[in-house]
């Protein structure tokens, strides 16, 4: 038995899982939200790391596209992990059983972490990282959040 | 069904048809091409939408922003227009015969006209907006009436795939 079984059981147990269960509509709603807030967050990803690469807005600073664009993608990173969650409860055994869904974990947590710590040094320091370390760091990012959407997508299919 | 015509149905049933719904590996591919093409164009189109509005990226020039991020949505566009012809080959029935599917449509084309106007008419005086943190009401109303149209573009093609009703 895996150390995490009792957190999915708990989950699938819970009255947010079971009402969503319970009805045809809850998930396909629950889940256009999640696609939404994901549509807005994965182009905020875009422009920023792009921007971190040079490839794009070049004449803004780094930052400056930062914090413009910060408030956007922290909302819309609370509605899809809000959403998620609930997606989560609902079909726990599921995604216990589902290897893209292990993926997808894995990714997410290590797309948060390194999004928290080492992109947001590189994004919000008065001087902009030097070019090869900056696109390093844009690639990184943007294929950890490409994982957490291939394994996403993958959970509905395999 | 006698109700579905005669070309949705021969679509449906090519061999290009049959081949990708049936296949192990090709519709999964093709949609999840779909839906990363998605989040990259309406993504990135975003957050034009939301400059035009005054609402983001405040710091930079309206003209500066539509430069740089149109040519990025432009290409997701077209793997996704591509992609989504692949999809609609290989069941144009079940698309047909959606509700979801032609409210999708609709909404698609709203989108494209509202562009279309944008591109061809409104945007003649983008550099005039860059002396204003928000720009004149005409390219406000086109940007809200973007990010409306393509969030019912999303929203009602998530349904077709649920075949709700």
């Amino acid at each position: 038995m895996h150390f995490l079984l009792p957190l999915f059981r708990w989950a699938d147990g819970t009255w947010l899982g079971e009402t969503i269960r319970g009805s045809r509509i809850y998930f396909p709603i629950i889940e256009t939200f999640h696609l939404l807030a994901l549509t807005m967050l994965f182009g905020a990803v875009i422009v920023l790391n792009l921007r971190l690469c040079r490839v794009i807005m070049k004449n803004q600073p780094v930052q400056q596209v930062a914090e413009d664009l910060s408030p956007y993608a922290f909302w819309s990173l609370v509605v899809i992990l809000t959403s998620g969650f609930m997606l989560f409860t609902s079909e726990a055994m599921k995604c216990y059983a589902s290897k893209p869904f292990q993926v997808k974990m894995v990714f997410l947590f290590s797309a948060l972490i390194f999004h928290f710590t080492v992109h947001r040094k590189a994004t919000r320091s008065d001087r902009e990282p030097t070019l090869p370390w900056g696109s390093l760091v844009g690639a990184v990012n943007v294929l950890l959040w490409l994982g957490v959407g291939l394994g996403g997508r993958g959970i509905g299919f395999l | 069904m006698s109700d579905v015509p005669a070309v949705i149905q021969w679509l449906q049933n090519s061999e290009i048809g049959t081949g990708i719904r049936e296949s192990v590996w090709t519709f999964p591919l093709v949609e999840t091409t779909h839906v990363l093409a998605l989040a990259l164009s309406v993504g990135v189109l975003i957050w034009f939408d939301l400059r035009l509005l005054g609402w983001g990226m405040k710091h930079t020039p309206v003209s500066q922003v539509h430069k740089q991020v149109m040519p990025l949505a432009g290409i997701g566009f077209i793997v996704m227009f591509i992609s989504g012809i692949l999809l609609f080959w290989s069941e144009a029935e079940k698309c047909y015969l959606s509700g979801f599917f032609r409210a999708k449509v609709l909404f698609l084309v709203l989108a494209g006209v509202n562009a279309a106007v944008f591109e061809f008419t409104t945007k003649k005086s983008i550099e005039e907006w860059d002396k204003y943190p928000v720009p004149p009401p005409k390219a406000r109303i086109a940007g809200l009436f973007s990010i409306l149209s393509w969030a019912a573009v999303i929203i009602a093609g998530r349904a077709t795939a649920y075949n709700l009703f």
